[in-house]
Protein backbone atom coordinates (compact mmCIF):
# COMPACT_ATOMS: atom_id res chain seq x y z
CA UNK A 1 0.00 0.00 0.00
CA UNK A 2 1.26 3.70 -0.90
CA UNK A 3 1.72 5.91 2.11
CA UNK A 4 0.59 9.38 2.46
CA UNK A 5 3.00 12.15 3.27
CA UNK A 6 2.42 13.76 6.82
CA UNK A 7 -0.50 12.14 9.34
CA UNK A 8 -1.52 13.91 12.52
CA UNK A 9 -2.98 12.05 15.61
CA UNK A 10 -4.90 13.19 18.59
CA UNK A 11 -6.45 10.52 21.70
CA UNK A 12 -8.13 11.61 24.87
CA UNK A 13 -6.79 8.00 26.11
CA UNK A 14 -3.61 6.27 26.37
CA UNK A 15 -4.60 3.08 24.69
CA UNK A 16 -5.63 5.05 21.98
CA UNK A 17 -2.96 7.48 21.51
CA UNK A 18 -0.74 4.07 21.00
CA UNK A 19 -3.09 2.66 18.31
CA UNK A 20 -3.36 5.66 16.73
CA UNK A 21 0.42 6.52 16.49
CA UNK A 22 0.87 2.79 15.50
CA UNK A 23 -2.00 3.23 12.63
CA UNK A 24 -0.22 6.77 11.45
CA UNK A 25 3.12 4.30 10.67
CA UNK A 26 1.20 2.14 9.17
CA UNK A 27 -0.52 4.83 6.61
CA UNK A 28 2.15 7.48 6.47
CA UNK A 29 5.96 8.60 6.41
CA UNK A 30 5.64 11.01 9.21
CA UNK A 31 3.88 10.96 12.37
CA UNK A 32 3.10 13.81 14.40
CA UNK A 33 1.05 13.19 18.06
CA UNK A 34 -0.78 16.34 19.57
CA UNK A 35 -0.74 15.45 22.92
CA UNK A 36 -2.44 16.65 26.03
CA UNK A 37 -0.89 14.70 29.24
CA UNK A 38 1.92 14.65 31.16
CA UNK A 39 6.09 14.57 30.15
CA UNK A 40 5.56 11.07 30.42
CA UNK A 41 2.85 10.64 28.26
CA UNK A 42 4.63 12.70 25.60
CA UNK A 43 7.87 10.63 25.50
CA UNK A 44 6.05 7.53 25.31
CA UNK A 45 3.87 9.08 21.83
CA UNK A 46 7.23 8.53 20.38
CA UNK A 47 7.90 5.22 21.37
CA UNK A 48 4.30 4.14 20.27
CA UNK A 49 5.25 5.66 16.45
CA UNK A 50 5.34 9.32 16.51
CA UNK A 51 8.02 11.48 14.76
CA UNK A 52 7.57 14.51 16.40
CA UNK A 53 5.08 15.33 19.33
CA UNK A 54 3.27 18.46 19.99
CA UNK A 55 2.69 18.74 23.80
CA UNK A 56 -0.08 20.85 24.67
CA UNK A 57 0.96 19.83 28.53
CA UNK A 58 -1.36 18.49 31.21
CA UNK A 59 -4.96 19.40 30.93
CA UNK A 60 -5.43 22.19 33.10
CA UNK A 61 -8.44 21.47 36.28
CA UNK A 62 -10.58 24.31 35.13
CA UNK A 63 -11.09 23.24 31.37
CA UNK A 64 -12.22 20.50 29.04
CA UNK A 65 -10.62 18.73 26.72
CA UNK A 66 -12.67 19.99 23.77
CA UNK A 67 -11.20 23.65 25.01
CA UNK A 68 -7.91 22.73 23.45
CA UNK A 69 -9.70 22.87 19.80
CA UNK A 70 -8.53 26.23 18.85
CA UNK A 71 -4.62 25.35 19.93
CA UNK A 72 -4.92 21.52 17.88
CA UNK A 73 -6.54 23.93 15.05
CA UNK A 74 -3.33 26.17 14.92
CA UNK A 75 -1.11 23.95 14.69
CA UNK A 76 -3.26 21.95 11.92
CA UNK A 77 -3.15 25.12 10.10
CA UNK A 78 0.31 25.62 10.13
CA UNK A 79 1.25 22.21 9.69
CA UNK A 80 -0.87 21.28 7.01
CA UNK A 81 -1.32 17.48 7.47
CA UNK A 82 -2.89 15.07 4.87
CA UNK A 83 -4.82 13.54 7.89
CA UNK A 84 -5.95 14.19 10.92
CA UNK A 85 -7.23 11.20 13.25
CA UNK A 86 -8.35 11.19 16.32
CA UNK A 87 -9.69 8.43 18.46
CA UNK A 88 -13.67 7.65 18.41
CA UNK A 89 -14.40 8.97 21.34
CA UNK A 90 -17.79 11.57 22.66
CA UNK A 91 -15.38 14.81 23.25
CA UNK A 92 -12.90 13.77 20.51
CA UNK A 93 -16.22 14.07 18.47
CA UNK A 94 -16.83 17.17 18.98
CA UNK A 95 -13.35 18.28 18.55
CA UNK A 96 -13.20 16.39 15.09
CA UNK A 97 -16.55 18.40 14.13
CA UNK A 98 -15.30 21.85 15.16
CA UNK A 99 -12.23 21.47 13.60
CA UNK A 100 -13.85 20.35 10.42
CA UNK A 101 -16.19 23.73 10.50
CA UNK A 102 -12.95 25.64 11.02
CA UNK A 103 -11.20 23.83 7.79
CA UNK A 104 -14.18 23.87 5.21
CA UNK A 105 -14.52 19.70 6.06
CA UNK A 106 -16.49 17.06 7.27
CA UNK A 107 -15.17 14.55 9.54
CA UNK A 108 -15.52 11.08 8.53
CA UNK A 109 -16.36 9.36 12.09
CA UNK A 110 -16.04 5.71 13.40
CA UNK A 111 -13.79 4.79 10.69
CA UNK A 112 -13.41 0.86 10.39
CA UNK A 113 -10.71 0.48 7.61
CA UNK A 114 -8.49 3.43 5.42
CA UNK A 115 -7.51 2.23 2.55
CA UNK A 116 -4.58 3.96 0.21
CA UNK A 117 -5.02 3.63 -3.99
CA UNK A 118 -2.20 3.29 -6.41
CA UNK A 119 -2.64 7.13 -7.09
CA UNK A 120 -2.41 7.68 -3.48
CA UNK A 121 -6.05 8.26 -2.79
CA UNK A 122 -7.87 7.89 0.53
CA UNK A 123 -10.83 5.94 1.20
CA UNK A 124 -12.71 5.60 4.50
CA UNK A 125 -14.27 3.09 5.24
CA UNK A 126 -17.20 3.26 8.28
CA UNK A 127 -20.37 1.41 9.09
CA UNK A 128 -24.10 2.91 7.80
CA UNK A 129 -27.93 2.06 8.22
CA UNK A 130 -27.49 0.20 11.86
CA UNK A 131 -24.56 -1.77 10.81
CA UNK A 132 -25.96 -3.06 8.01
CA UNK A 133 -23.65 -1.75 5.03
CA UNK A 134 -20.08 -0.68 5.00
CA UNK A 135 -19.95 2.66 2.87
CA UNK A 136 -16.87 4.06 1.72
CA UNK A 137 -15.91 7.30 1.53
CA UNK A 138 -13.12 9.56 -0.29
CA UNK A 139 -11.92 12.81 1.46
CA UNK A 140 -12.14 15.61 -0.99
CA UNK A 141 -10.08 18.21 1.03
CA UNK A 142 -7.13 18.75 1.16
CA UNK A 143 -6.74 17.79 4.98
CA UNK A 144 -9.49 15.01 5.98
CA UNK A 145 -10.42 14.56 9.56
CA UNK A 146 -11.63 10.51 10.82
CA UNK A 147 -12.06 9.53 13.91
CA UNK A 148 -11.06 5.93 14.82
CA UNK A 149 -12.64 3.15 16.20
CA UNK A 150 -11.26 1.23 19.32
CA UNK A 151 -8.75 -2.39 18.17
CA UNK A 152 -8.99 -0.21 14.18
CA UNK A 153 -5.07 -0.24 14.63
CA UNK A 154 -3.04 -2.11 16.89
CA UNK A 155 -0.83 -0.85 19.12
CA UNK A 156 3.29 -1.44 18.27
CA UNK A 157 4.97 -4.30 20.38
CA UNK A 158 8.41 -2.43 21.29
CA UNK A 159 9.23 1.25 19.99
CA UNK A 160 12.01 1.99 22.61
CA UNK A 161 15.12 3.07 20.21
CA UNK A 162 12.65 5.23 18.56
CA UNK A 163 13.68 9.10 18.45
CA UNK A 164 11.78 12.07 17.71
CA UNK A 165 10.93 15.25 19.30
CA UNK A 166 9.01 16.74 22.16
CA UNK A 167 7.74 20.41 21.00
CA UNK A 168 6.04 22.67 23.91
CA UNK A 169 2.63 24.35 23.10
CA UNK A 170 0.80 27.23 24.56
CA UNK A 171 -2.90 26.92 25.33
CA UNK A 172 -4.97 29.22 22.75
CA UNK A 173 -7.91 31.34 23.72
CA UNK A 174 -10.98 28.83 22.84
CA UNK A 175 -14.14 30.74 21.17
CA UNK A 176 -17.10 30.14 23.03
CA UNK A 177 -16.25 27.67 26.23
CA UNK A 178 -18.46 26.20 28.54
CA UNK A 179 -18.71 27.06 31.85
CA UNK A 180 -17.30 23.84 34.03
CA UNK A 181 -19.05 23.49 37.31
CA UNK A 182 -19.64 19.75 37.93
CA UNK A 183 -18.00 16.47 36.64
CA UNK A 184 -18.37 13.19 38.67
CA UNK A 185 -18.13 9.55 37.57
CA UNK A 186 -20.60 7.72 36.36
CA UNK A 187 -21.46 4.49 38.09
CA UNK A 188 -21.54 2.07 35.10
CA UNK A 189 -18.56 0.01 34.40
CA UNK A 190 -16.78 1.20 31.20
CA UNK A 191 -17.01 -1.59 28.97
CA UNK A 192 -15.41 -2.35 25.60
CA UNK A 193 -16.70 -4.32 23.45
CA UNK A 194 -14.17 -4.06 20.21
CA UNK A 195 -11.23 -5.54 23.16
CA UNK A 196 -13.05 -8.22 23.94
CA UNK A 197 -11.33 -11.83 23.59
CA UNK A 198 -15.37 -13.17 24.34
CA UNK A 199 -18.57 -11.65 24.10
CA UNK A 200 -21.90 -12.66 25.08
CA UNK A 201 -24.94 -11.71 23.32
CA UNK A 202 -28.27 -11.15 24.63
CA UNK A 203 -31.72 -10.54 22.91
CA UNK A 204 -35.71 -9.99 23.56
CA UNK A 205 -35.53 -13.54 23.61
CA UNK A 206 -33.93 -13.18 27.17
CA UNK A 207 -38.03 -11.98 28.25
CA UNK A 208 -37.38 -10.16 30.68
CA UNK A 209 -35.00 -7.72 33.18
CA UNK A 210 -34.31 -10.51 36.14
CA UNK A 211 -33.10 -12.81 32.93
CA UNK A 212 -29.66 -10.56 33.30
CA UNK A 213 -28.36 -12.10 36.28
CA UNK A 214 -27.66 -15.34 35.27
CA UNK A 215 -26.64 -13.93 31.77
CA UNK A 216 -24.29 -11.84 33.73
CA UNK A 217 -23.21 -15.09 35.69
CA UNK A 218 -22.63 -16.80 32.40
CA UNK A 219 -20.44 -13.90 31.38
CA UNK A 220 -18.10 -13.77 34.12
CA UNK A 221 -17.56 -17.21 34.36
CA UNK A 222 -16.74 -17.04 30.42
CA UNK A 223 -14.37 -14.11 31.00
CA UNK A 224 -16.54 -12.11 28.91
CA UNK A 225 -18.12 -8.85 28.28
CA UNK A 226 -21.57 -8.54 28.26
CA UNK A 227 -23.45 -7.16 24.65
CA UNK A 228 -26.91 -6.81 23.43
CA UNK A 229 -29.18 -5.81 20.56
CA UNK A 230 -30.90 -2.68 19.98
CA UNK A 231 -34.04 -3.26 21.56
CA UNK A 232 -32.87 -4.63 24.57
CA UNK A 233 -30.61 -0.51 25.27
CA UNK A 234 -32.94 1.61 23.07
CA UNK A 235 -36.75 0.31 23.88
CA UNK A 236 -36.32 -2.00 27.35
CA UNK A 237 -33.24 0.81 28.57
CA UNK A 238 -32.01 -2.62 30.51
CA UNK A 239 -28.79 -2.16 29.26
CA UNK A 240 -26.67 1.21 28.44
CA UNK A 241 -26.04 2.26 25.05
CA UNK A 242 -22.22 0.95 25.74
CA UNK A 243 -23.58 -2.31 25.49
CA UNK A 244 -25.22 -2.76 21.40
CA UNK A 245 -24.38 -3.76 18.59
CA UNK A 246 -26.17 -2.27 16.14
CA UNK A 247 -26.34 1.73 14.91
CA UNK A 248 -23.54 3.01 16.29
CA UNK A 249 -20.94 1.32 14.31
CA UNK A 250 -19.65 -1.20 17.02
CA UNK A 251 -17.37 -3.99 14.75
CA UNK A 252 -16.49 -6.44 17.16
CA UNK A 253 -13.95 -9.61 16.58
CA UNK A 254 -13.85 -11.44 19.66
CA UNK A 255 -12.37 -15.26 19.56
CA UNK A 256 -16.05 -16.45 20.65
CA UNK A 257 -19.39 -14.65 20.45
CA UNK A 258 -22.01 -16.21 22.19
CA UNK A 259 -25.69 -15.42 21.24
CA UNK A 260 -28.87 -15.84 23.89
CA UNK A 261 -31.83 -15.03 22.88
CA UNK A 262 -31.05 -13.24 19.74
CA UNK A 263 -32.93 -14.35 16.20
CA UNK A 264 -30.24 -12.44 13.55
CA UNK A 265 -31.45 -9.32 12.49
CA UNK A 266 -29.26 -8.08 10.13
CA UNK A 267 -27.50 -4.69 11.78
CA UNK A 268 -26.94 -7.20 14.46
CA UNK A 269 -24.98 -9.89 12.86
CA UNK A 270 -22.96 -7.56 10.65
CA UNK A 271 -21.52 -6.35 13.77
CA UNK A 272 -20.59 -9.52 14.66
CA UNK A 273 -19.61 -11.10 11.62
CA UNK A 274 -15.59 -10.83 12.33
CA UNK A 275 -15.88 -13.13 15.28
CA UNK A 276 -13.81 -16.56 15.05
CA UNK A 277 -16.91 -18.78 16.42
CA UNK A 278 -20.47 -17.69 16.68
CA UNK A 279 -22.74 -19.95 18.90
CA UNK A 280 -26.53 -19.66 19.44
CA UNK A 281 -29.10 -20.31 21.90
CA UNK A 282 -32.57 -19.26 20.89
CA UNK A 283 -35.90 -20.65 21.27
CA UNK A 284 -37.21 -20.83 17.62
CA UNK A 285 -35.49 -23.19 15.34
CA UNK A 286 -36.41 -20.59 12.57
CA UNK A 287 -34.26 -17.81 13.92
CA UNK A 288 -32.00 -16.74 11.32
CA UNK A 289 -29.03 -16.26 13.54
CA UNK A 290 -29.02 -20.22 12.93
CA UNK A 291 -28.04 -19.80 9.58
CA UNK A 292 -25.20 -17.35 10.86
CA UNK A 293 -23.46 -19.44 13.38
CA UNK A 294 -21.39 -22.21 14.03
CA UNK A 295 -23.12 -23.90 16.87
CA UNK A 296 -27.03 -23.87 17.84
CA UNK A 297 -29.11 -25.06 20.19
CA UNK A 298 -32.75 -24.69 20.29
CA UNK A 299 -33.99 -24.64 23.34
CA UNK A 300 -35.23 -22.37 26.85
CA UNK A 301 -32.92 -20.18 27.80
CA UNK A 302 -33.86 -20.28 31.22
CA UNK A 303 -33.38 -23.96 30.92
CA UNK A 304 -30.17 -24.09 29.26
CA UNK A 305 -28.22 -20.81 30.71
CA UNK A 306 -28.16 -22.01 34.51
CA UNK A 307 -27.19 -25.87 32.67
CA UNK A 308 -24.24 -23.75 30.92
CA UNK A 309 -23.55 -22.13 34.26
CA UNK A 310 -23.74 -25.64 36.42
CA UNK A 311 -21.23 -27.28 33.52
CA UNK A 312 -18.19 -24.88 34.31
CA UNK A 313 -17.77 -24.12 30.78
CA UNK B 1 -37.26 31.10 24.01
CA UNK B 2 -36.46 30.55 20.71
CA UNK B 3 -35.96 26.54 20.02
CA UNK B 4 -35.21 25.20 16.37
CA UNK B 5 -34.96 21.70 15.92
CA UNK B 6 -33.51 20.06 13.37
CA UNK B 7 -34.46 16.42 11.93
CA UNK B 8 -33.65 14.50 9.54
CA UNK B 9 -35.85 11.93 6.48
CA UNK B 10 -34.09 9.09 6.52
CA UNK B 11 -35.03 5.15 5.44
CA UNK B 12 -36.71 2.56 7.70
CA UNK B 13 -33.24 0.69 7.92
CA UNK B 14 -34.88 -2.22 9.36
CA UNK B 15 -36.84 -3.11 5.45
CA UNK B 16 -33.38 -2.12 3.46
CA UNK B 17 -32.75 -5.08 1.42
CA UNK B 18 -29.28 -6.42 0.32
CA UNK B 19 -29.19 -7.63 -3.65
CA UNK B 20 -27.88 -10.55 -4.75
CA UNK B 21 -24.17 -8.31 -5.70
CA UNK B 22 -24.17 -6.75 -1.87
CA UNK B 23 -25.85 -3.49 -2.82
CA UNK B 24 -28.85 -1.91 -0.73
CA UNK B 25 -32.56 -2.49 -2.07
CA UNK B 26 -34.42 0.49 -0.64
CA UNK B 27 -37.38 -0.30 -2.70
CA UNK B 28 -39.31 -1.20 0.34
CA UNK B 29 -38.18 1.33 2.73
CA UNK B 30 -40.47 3.81 3.67
CA UNK B 31 -38.72 7.72 4.79
CA UNK B 32 -39.25 8.31 7.96
CA UNK B 33 -38.23 11.01 10.97
CA UNK B 34 -35.05 10.21 11.86
CA UNK B 35 -35.43 8.35 15.11
CA UNK B 36 -33.25 10.33 17.84
CA UNK B 37 -34.09 13.29 16.19
CA UNK B 38 -37.38 12.95 18.32
CA UNK B 39 -35.72 13.23 21.35
CA UNK B 40 -34.80 17.08 20.14
CA UNK B 41 -38.16 17.65 19.47
CA UNK B 42 -39.15 16.25 22.59
CA UNK B 43 -36.75 18.23 24.70
CA UNK B 44 -37.16 21.46 23.35
CA UNK B 45 -41.30 21.16 24.14
CA UNK B 46 -40.20 20.43 27.38
CA UNK B 47 -38.33 23.17 27.68
CA UNK B 48 -40.72 25.60 25.96
CA UNK B 49 -43.16 24.31 27.73
CA UNK B 50 -41.33 25.13 30.96
CA UNK B 51 -40.12 29.08 29.84
CA UNK B 52 -42.14 29.96 27.54
CA UNK B 53 -41.43 30.64 23.59
CA UNK B 54 -41.85 28.83 20.62
CA UNK B 55 -40.41 25.62 18.70
CA UNK B 56 -39.75 25.73 15.07
CA UNK B 57 -38.58 22.31 12.70
CA UNK B 58 -36.26 22.57 10.14
CA UNK B 59 -34.84 20.17 7.99
CA UNK B 60 -33.05 20.69 4.74
CA UNK B 61 -32.72 18.00 1.71
CA UNK B 62 -34.01 17.07 -1.37
CA UNK B 63 -37.42 16.68 -2.60
CA UNK B 64 -38.24 14.12 -0.14
CA UNK B 65 -38.51 16.33 3.08
CA UNK B 66 -41.69 17.31 0.87
CA UNK B 67 -43.54 14.29 1.84
CA UNK B 68 -47.04 15.24 3.52
CA UNK B 69 -47.15 12.59 5.70
CA UNK B 70 -43.54 13.83 7.19
CA UNK B 71 -43.99 17.41 7.27
CA UNK B 72 -47.44 16.44 9.52
CA UNK B 73 -45.41 13.82 11.62
CA UNK B 74 -43.03 16.76 12.51
CA UNK B 75 -45.85 19.23 13.15
CA UNK B 76 -48.06 16.99 15.45
CA UNK B 77 -44.99 16.48 17.56
CA UNK B 78 -45.58 19.93 18.70
CA UNK B 79 -43.23 22.63 16.78
CA UNK B 80 -45.75 25.75 15.84
CA UNK B 81 -43.57 26.44 12.31
CA UNK B 82 -42.08 24.04 9.66
CA UNK B 83 -39.20 25.29 7.69
CA UNK B 84 -37.95 23.30 4.59
CA UNK B 85 -34.63 23.96 2.46
CA UNK B 86 -34.89 22.33 -0.49
CA UNK B 87 -32.65 21.90 -3.49
CA UNK B 88 -31.62 18.29 -5.09
CA UNK B 89 -27.78 19.36 -4.38
CA UNK B 90 -28.80 18.52 -1.19
CA UNK B 91 -29.78 14.51 -2.34
CA UNK B 92 -26.16 13.58 -1.21
CA UNK B 93 -24.84 16.35 1.16
CA UNK B 94 -22.92 15.19 3.75
CA UNK B 95 -22.38 16.32 7.21
CA UNK B 96 -20.25 19.66 6.07
CA UNK B 97 -22.84 20.68 3.61
CA UNK B 98 -25.72 20.01 5.88
CA UNK B 99 -23.95 21.89 8.53
CA UNK B 100 -23.12 24.99 6.32
CA UNK B 101 -27.31 24.84 4.79
CA UNK B 102 -28.49 24.37 8.66
CA UNK B 103 -26.42 27.63 9.73
CA UNK B 104 -27.91 29.85 6.76
CA UNK B 105 -31.74 28.68 7.55
CA UNK B 106 -30.57 29.19 10.73
CA UNK B 107 -29.21 32.83 10.80
CA UNK B 108 -32.35 33.68 8.76
CA UNK B 109 -35.15 32.67 10.93
CA UNK B 110 -33.37 33.81 14.21
CA UNK B 111 -32.81 31.86 17.31
CA UNK B 112 -31.83 31.26 21.19
CA UNK B 113 -30.82 27.56 20.83
CA UNK B 114 -30.69 24.87 18.08
CA UNK B 115 -31.43 21.75 19.15
CA UNK B 116 -30.09 18.24 17.42
CA UNK B 117 -30.11 14.71 18.00
CA UNK B 118 -27.34 12.27 18.68
CA UNK B 119 -26.78 11.27 15.23
CA UNK B 120 -29.09 10.49 12.09
CA UNK B 121 -29.77 6.63 12.35
CA UNK B 122 -28.95 6.22 8.85
CA UNK B 123 -25.31 7.21 8.79
CA UNK B 124 -24.61 8.65 12.70
CA UNK B 125 -21.79 10.61 11.90
CA UNK B 126 -22.72 12.90 15.32
CA UNK B 127 -21.18 15.90 13.12
CA UNK B 128 -23.76 17.97 11.82
CA UNK B 129 -24.80 19.41 15.09
CA UNK B 130 -21.59 20.16 16.29
CA UNK B 131 -20.45 21.77 12.95
CA UNK B 132 -23.52 23.79 12.78
CA UNK B 133 -21.98 25.25 16.54
CA UNK B 134 -18.95 26.05 15.19
CA UNK B 135 -19.93 27.55 11.62
CA UNK B 136 -22.54 29.95 14.13
CA UNK B 137 -19.66 30.52 16.61
CA UNK B 138 -21.85 29.66 19.18
CA UNK B 139 -21.28 27.43 22.21
CA UNK B 140 -22.05 23.96 21.01
CA UNK B 141 -21.73 20.42 22.91
CA UNK B 142 -23.05 16.52 22.55
CA UNK B 143 -24.26 14.41 24.95
CA UNK B 144 -26.54 16.33 26.29
CA UNK B 145 -28.65 14.49 28.76
CA UNK B 146 -30.82 17.31 30.61
CA UNK B 147 -31.18 21.06 30.08
CA UNK B 148 -32.47 23.26 32.96
CA UNK B 149 -32.99 26.63 31.97
CA UNK B 150 -31.40 29.33 34.46
CA UNK B 151 -32.30 32.84 33.24
CA UNK B 152 -30.46 33.86 30.42
CA UNK B 153 -28.58 30.85 30.78
CA UNK B 154 -28.81 26.93 30.33
CA UNK B 155 -27.16 24.52 33.07
CA UNK B 156 -27.03 21.33 31.01
CA UNK B 157 -25.72 17.41 32.21
CA UNK B 158 -23.45 15.57 30.23
CA UNK B 159 -23.11 12.04 29.84
CA UNK B 160 -20.05 11.23 28.33
CA UNK B 161 -18.39 7.35 28.88
CA UNK B 162 -17.14 7.41 32.21
CA UNK B 163 -18.09 10.70 33.99
CA UNK B 164 -20.90 13.15 33.76
CA UNK B 165 -20.60 16.66 33.57
CA UNK B 166 -22.74 19.62 34.75
CA UNK B 167 -22.06 22.42 31.99
CA UNK B 168 -22.81 26.22 31.79
CA UNK B 169 -23.90 28.05 28.94
CA UNK B 170 -24.77 31.43 27.74
CA UNK B 171 -27.32 31.39 25.34
CA UNK B 172 -27.33 31.28 21.35
CA UNK B 173 -25.90 28.21 21.67
CA UNK B 174 -26.35 24.41 19.55
CA UNK B 175 -26.70 21.35 21.76
CA UNK B 176 -26.93 17.75 20.68
CA UNK B 177 -29.06 15.43 22.90
CA UNK B 178 -29.03 11.95 23.85
CA UNK B 179 -31.45 9.29 22.76
CA UNK B 180 -32.45 8.77 26.76
CA UNK B 181 -32.68 13.11 27.70
CA UNK B 182 -36.43 12.26 27.75
CA UNK B 183 -39.14 9.47 26.67
CA UNK B 184 -41.01 11.07 23.55
CA UNK B 185 -44.64 11.53 24.01
CA UNK B 186 -46.58 9.83 20.67
CA UNK B 187 -48.88 12.75 19.15
CA UNK B 188 -52.95 12.00 19.18
CA UNK B 189 -55.42 12.59 16.65
CA UNK B 190 -55.89 16.09 17.70
CA UNK B 191 -52.15 16.72 17.20
CA UNK B 192 -52.36 15.15 14.08
CA UNK B 193 -55.32 16.90 13.08
CA UNK B 194 -53.54 20.19 14.05
CA UNK B 195 -50.43 19.47 12.37
CA UNK B 196 -51.91 20.08 8.75
CA UNK B 197 -52.90 24.13 9.67
CA UNK B 198 -49.20 25.03 11.04
CA UNK B 199 -47.19 27.34 8.32
CA UNK B 200 -44.58 25.48 5.99
CA UNK B 201 -42.48 27.61 4.39
CA UNK B 202 -40.18 26.45 1.75
CA UNK B 203 -36.48 28.16 0.52
CA UNK B 204 -34.22 26.88 -1.67
CA UNK B 205 -30.23 27.39 -1.36
CA UNK B 206 -30.26 30.71 -3.63
CA UNK B 207 -32.94 32.20 -1.04
CA UNK B 208 -30.94 31.73 2.10
CA UNK B 209 -27.78 33.00 0.28
CA UNK B 210 -25.99 29.80 -0.81
CA UNK B 211 -24.26 29.60 -4.21
CA UNK B 212 -21.65 26.37 -3.64
CA UNK B 213 -22.66 23.23 -2.42
CA UNK B 214 -20.06 21.29 -3.18
CA UNK B 215 -19.69 18.47 -0.60
CA UNK B 216 -16.07 17.37 0.78
CA UNK B 217 -16.85 13.75 0.98
CA UNK B 218 -17.63 11.48 -1.85
CA UNK B 219 -19.69 8.02 -1.26
CA UNK B 220 -16.76 5.52 -3.30
CA UNK B 221 -19.43 2.56 -2.86
CA UNK B 222 -21.88 1.31 0.38
CA UNK B 223 -21.93 -2.60 0.16
CA UNK B 224 -23.26 -5.28 2.77
CA UNK B 225 -20.04 -6.93 4.27
CA UNK B 226 -19.90 -10.62 3.13
CA UNK B 227 -20.98 -13.14 5.68
CA UNK B 228 -18.51 -15.25 7.00
CA UNK B 229 -19.36 -18.86 6.01
CA UNK B 230 -20.00 -20.73 9.14
CA UNK B 231 -20.83 -24.65 10.54
CA UNK B 232 -24.40 -24.34 11.35
CA UNK B 233 -24.00 -27.45 13.05
CA UNK B 234 -27.67 -27.41 14.99
CA UNK B 235 -28.82 -28.85 17.99
CA UNK B 236 -32.38 -29.65 18.69
CA UNK B 237 -34.09 -29.67 21.76
CA UNK B 238 -33.25 -28.71 25.73
CA UNK B 239 -33.55 -31.79 27.39
CA UNK B 240 -30.08 -32.74 29.56
CA UNK B 241 -28.34 -35.11 26.96
CA UNK B 242 -28.81 -32.83 24.26
CA UNK B 243 -27.11 -29.38 25.71
CA UNK B 244 -24.41 -31.79 26.72
CA UNK B 245 -24.10 -32.99 23.20
CA UNK B 246 -24.01 -29.22 22.52
CA UNK B 247 -21.40 -28.40 25.20
CA UNK B 248 -19.16 -30.93 24.23
CA UNK B 249 -18.82 -29.09 20.56
CA UNK B 250 -18.50 -26.02 22.97
CA UNK B 251 -15.77 -27.62 24.85
CA UNK B 252 -13.60 -28.98 21.85
CA UNK B 253 -14.07 -24.96 20.40
CA UNK B 254 -12.82 -23.00 23.31
CA UNK B 255 -9.83 -25.20 23.98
Amino acid sequence: MRRLKNIWVFADKASSLAELCAGGRQLGENVAAVVLGGEETARQAIEQGADQVYWLGLKAEDKMLEDYTRTIAGLLEKHRPELFLLNAGRRTKVVAGRLAALFATSAITDAMQFVIGENGDLQIARLVYGGLAIRLEKPLSAMAIATVGNGVFKAAADGSNRQGTVTEVPWVEDGCRLKLLERRARDTEPVDLAAAARVVGVGRGIGKEEGLAMVYALARQLKAEVACTRPLAEGEKWMSPERYIGVSGTMIKPDMYLALGISGQIQHMTGVNKARVIIAVNKDINAPIFEQSDYGLVGDLYKIIPALLKSRL
Amino acid sequence: MKVIVCYKIVPEEANIEINQDGSLSFANAEWKLSQYDLNAVEAAMQLVEAVGGSVTALTVGDQKIENSKLKKSILARGPEDLYLVKDERLKRADTHLTAAVLAAAVAYIGFDLVLCGEGSSDFYAQQVGIQLGELLQVPVINAVSKITPAGDRLIIERTLEDEIETLELSLPAVLAVTADINVTRLPGMKEILAAGKKPVTEWDLHKIGIRHAGPRVEEVSTLAPEQVARKKILVEGDSEPKIAEFLDYIRKELK
